[in-house]
């Protein structure tokens, strides 16, 4: 019994790293421009995951953070930041740049 | 201005507080002589981060995506490891240490684990150190452009600030009976490892390494885990508005375990 259970719950694990693999996640560009994100909102399909490009255009870093996510990631002047964001729920989850948090504010709409 | 000291303040808090105890910890093992572990430790800490930040501010591709992720994961879990087994084994040493001063020294002097300490305090530094490092920097650059010292003051008056509460812990800490002192360090030690541990799942479920899970319960309108005590309480319990199942099992279970581990064996410690 207990090893038909490891041995589906592997499958399970397999199944999805290749199902993962497999399809591309669709990617969504943000850049950080002003210490403001651009787009502010982005909509997604729930259940899919997908990919933020986020490219910082200001002179000084910034922190990409949002608490639902458990998400936190620095994306240094200039740079581009690839951050790979699992399947959402249906909803909306905020998210911030840490470092300018008064005016980069955004939000991930997933439908 | 506001938004820039919290930041710092925040960041630098969980840092703080780490080095508050364990200066008072060897304070109270009547071990001052080393303390120079732990600012030995606080210090490479802080070369660390900037060596991190730099990093950070030089890698790009797949590095730059997944390694200060990495990074930071491993030295939560760590962190945890090191709470852990410092709990344990002041727990072990609380019987023998509660007798006379020079009895306690020797016995202290004896176990030779004060390294320990200066690991603590060195992924208490570390562990915000790099992010704490370039939002300084950034806040430098600010200076330059617009010519004025104020965020970049705010920002050093956030860790200062830090600074002052870590050392409000030590000096209470070290008002403490010996006694007093185990037990409630023991016990904050624990509750903060349990709060980076449940941290650490989430940064897991994060990064997508565990499955993602639901939020259990949301006590976002009582407290935020964006506002200052909100982070506090995050720093110091490990609080969170909207918790995952796995955070929540996480913690508890970790709890549960490193209760049995640090207390469960004193009953027979004190018999024997």
């Amino acid at each position: 019994m207990r090893a038909w259970v490891l041995a589906s719950a592997l499958l399970a694990v397999g199944a999805t790293a290749v199902g993962t693999l497999a399809a591309d996640p669709p990617e969504i560009p943000v850049a950080i421009e002003k210490n403001r994100f651009d787009p502010d909102e982005m909509r997604v399909k729930a259940g899919i995951p997908f990919v933020l490009v986020i490219t910082n255009k200001d002179g000084g870093p910034e922190e990409f953070e949002s608490k639902e996510l458990r998400i936190e990631k620095i994306i240094p002047a200039g740079k581009t930041v690839r951050l790979r964001m699992p399947p959402l729920k249906a909803g909306t989850y905020p998210f911030v740049g840490e470092y300018h948090a008064t005016t980069a504010k955004g939000r991930i709409v997933a439908e | 201005m506001a938004a820039t000291f919290v930041v710092t303040l925040r960041e630098g808090f969980e840092a703080a507080l780490l080095l508050g105890i364990v200066y008072a910890c060897l304070d109270r093992f009547g071990a001052r002589q080393h303390y120079r572990l732990v600012t030995l430790g606080g210090a490479l800490g802080l070369v660390a981060s900037i060596l991190m930040a730099i990093a950070v501010t030089r890698l790009s591709g797949p590095l730059l995506d997944l390694g200060p992720d990495l990074v930071s994961a491993a030295v939560i879990f760590a962190a945890v490891g090191l709470l852990t087994w410092h709990s344990w084994w002041m727990s072990r040493h609380a019987q023998a240490m509660r007798g006379a001063v020079q009895r306690r020294v020797e016995e202290a002097e004896a176990t030779r684990r004060f390294w320990v300490l200066g690991l603590i305090a060195f992924t208490g530094v570390f562990r915000e150190g790099a992010e704490t490092v370039l939002f300084l920097w950034g806040l430098l650059s600010q200076t330059a452009e617009r010519a004025s010292f104020r965020p970049l003051g705010a920002g050093v008056l956030g860790v200062a600030t830090a600074a002052a509460l870590g050392w409000m812990v030590f000096r209470g800490g070290t008002r403490l009976s010996v006694r007093r002192f185990f037990t409630v360090t023991t016990v904050a030690l624990l509750l903060l490892a349990a709060g980076l541990f449940s941290t650490g799942l989430g940064k897991l479920q994060g990064l997508g390494v565990l499955p993602p899970t639901e939020a259990l319960w949301d006590t976002s309108f009582l407290l935020s885990d964006h506002g200052l005590v909100g982070g506090f309480a995050t720093g110091l319990v490990g609080y969170r508005a909207r918790p995952t199942f796995v955070e929540v099992v996480g913690y508890a279970a970790y709890l549960v375990v490193a209760c049995v581990l640090c207390f469960g064996g004193r009953r027979v410690s004190s018999a024997g």
